[in-house]
């Protein structure tokens, strides 16, 4: 079925140069940001703090908003949850993207919640063939009800399953062509999963079509006792994700690349000093 | 509408749901994966590793789902908990998740209803100390719920309300809340939203007697506002039913010594309810 990018409902990316370096942005940097507006060409916002009626986030967001461009980066969509897409979450999303004029809006590529449990915790499948068109037609419904650029980011992942049929990144890469969405590129994530289940990440990198990259993600990970990794954004990017991130750059850059970073959060010079480090890892040759 | 999903991914989820739900064993005396309870049936579609077996693997969802609701909650009761302290409270945390599973998307809604099953719940030989522990999660549930109230402006009584307001009930703000403490906790909710130890807390000593505060949001921050038990009592009852009916129930209660200071009393308390943001309207339900 083709899906591709209906432009005309599609808003443009305005505003986020190809080049962009962001942070994603939490609440103990809030004051730092309103106090010395920090140079960052752009923040993420986790988009499901702020869909409820709080009034503080919001506001907080608005600030933000008024001084830079913000995309919008959800966890509670549930793309590949049994169930029906939740249309009143999706409204608000809308609703919150219009607000702040996001560029775009990312998910992950997993399930959240199932039986009207929510786990709240980025959940894998097996890649089954007959879950391609299922998810790639929910992402595509997902884009045209935002009307504007929507981007799936892939999972770290601890588990392999036997019965999957499909590499990972075959399964990702063609979810994100048949939907005619957009990839959120994780490239810590790529790493850790490469590491948890002994593949190249650089075989990753060859399916990707890095037309369709929206952005790239770089964060930190923790190495348990165990050896496995974990995707805890508790640390700074390790070198071999740097390295990862050169060669996804020498392949398909330029992209916008932001850091996450969201536990044990140092100062927001500490952010901004990793964050700077995408730079010196595109100019490696 | 998208099409429905393939037949066996409903069942998928809900065995690996079970699985990540799967309690921790506290008996170590640490919170341990138990991975002999998993789902067989998820367990061997999980490939082995050199880091670890299926099960192993699997242990890494189950910790973390536990562990990020644990988080949660400390961070919406951060008073509670670190009177508590943490391994307690995460323990109620696990027996309240156990029959009040996750819903929605909304994180924070998670541990709504947390302070009501503590109180039902909680178990301690001192009565004095328990009522402490559930005077602190009313307190931290309070806080939260101010917090995250939705903006409504708020009731400004016209020209022609006096008349019909005695009959009318006055509808709180979703951004109030009325609290007491018999213990100085407030002061020390304070004093912990600044101390990152995440140490146990010494239970604070008793007062010479009970303090009574109002919680409401306004623009620049929730304010904490002293309140005399006797107000507390009559703010409680304008939500509850109408003006006259509150008013004439504080009455009974007062002992003849307060009866003749009431009517300015209340006057004073009503006044500064308005003023000060309490209520969001009138209903004629009373």
């Amino acid at each position: 079925m083709d899906r591709s990018p209906d432009i005309e409902c599609l808003r443009p990316a305005g505003g986020l140069a190809s080049h962009a370096l962001g942070v994603g942005l939490r609440a103990p940097h809030y004051a730092d940001v309103f106090e010395h507006e920090p140079a960052v060409d752009y923040f993420e916002m986790i988009s499901d703090n702020f869909l409820g009626a709080a009034v503080t986030p919001r506001r907080v967001l608005a600030r933000v908003r008024a001084r830079y461009p913000v995309v919008l980066h959800g966890v509670g969509l549930n793309l590949l949850g049994h169930t029906p897409l939740d249309e009143e979450y999706i409204d608000a999303l809308c609703r919150l993207a219009d607000d702040v004029d996001a560029p775009f809006v990312t998910d992950h590529l997993c399930w959240t919640g199932a039986r009207g449990v929510t786990h709240h915790d980025l959940l894998p499948t097996p890649y089954a063939h007959d879950l391609v068109e299922f998810a790639a037609e929910r992402a595509c419904h997902v884009q045209r009800r935002l009307g504007r650029r929507f981007g799936l980011e892939n999972l770290s992942s601890y588990v392999a399953f036997r019965s999957s049929a499909l590499t990972e990144w075959d399964f990702y890469s063609t979810i994100v062509r048949e939907a005619g969405c957009w990839s959120l590129l994780d490239v810590n994530n790529i790493y850790v999963s490469s590491q948890n289940h002994g593949f190249d990440p650089d075989a990753y990198l060859a399916a990707v079509d890095f037309s369709r990259v929206l952005e790239v993600h770089v964060a930190g990970h923790t190495r348990e006792p165990s050896g496995t990794l974990v995707d805890t954004h508790d640390h700074g990017v390790a070198q071999a994700v740097w390295a990862l991130y050169s060669r996804a750059w020498k392949r398909g850059g330029p992209f916008p690349t932001l850091i996450e970073w969201d536990a044990h959060i140092p100062p927001m010079t500490e952010v901004l000093a990793e964050l700077a480090k995408a730079t010196e890892a595109r100019m490696v040759t | 509408m998208t099409r429905e999903a393939p037949h066996w991914l409903a069942d998928f989820q809900a065995r690996f749901g079970d699985v990540i739900r799967t309690p921790l064993d506290r008996t170590s005396g640490t919170l341990a994966a138990t991975t002999s309870a998993y789902d067989p049936r998820i367990v061997t579609d999980i490939l082995d590793s050199p880091t670890g077996t299926g099960a192993d693997r699997l242990a890494v969802y189950n910790r973390q789902y536990w562990f990020r609701l644990f988080d949660v909650a400390q961070r919406a009761f951060p008073l509670t908990s670190r009177l508590v302290g943490y391994w307690v409270f995460n323990d109620y945390v696990a027996r309240y998740l156990r029959v009040r599973l996750p819903r929605g998307w909304d994180l924070d809604h998670v541990v709504d209803g947390f302070a009501a099953f503590l109180e039902d719940t909680f178990e301690c030989d001192d009565p004095a100390k328990r009522r402490a522990w559930v005077e602190a999660a009313c307190i931290d549930d309070a806080w939260r719920t101010v917090f995250r109230a939705p903006e409504i402006p708020p009731f400004r009584p016209s020209a022609t309300h006096p008349r019909r307001l005695l009959e009318a009930r006055l509808v709180p703000s979703p951004a109030l809340r009325i609290v007491s403490e018999h213990r100085p906790l407030l002061e020390l909710r304070k004093c912990l939203l600044h101390d990152s130890s995440q140490a146990f807390v010494e239970m604070p000593p008793l007062l010479p007697r009970a303090r009574w505060w109002a919680l409401v949001r306004r623009d620049h921050g929730i304010l904490q506002i002293s309140i005399e038990p006797r107000e507390a009592e009559l703010l409680v009852l304008l939500g509850e039913t109408s003006v006259r009916d509150a008013l004439a129930r504080v009455e009974r209660e007062c002992a003849p010594e307060e009866r003749a200071l009431l009517p300015a009393q209340a006057r004073d308390w009503l006044a500064r309810s308005v003023q000060l943001d309490f209520w969001s309207g009138v209903s004629s339900e009373g």
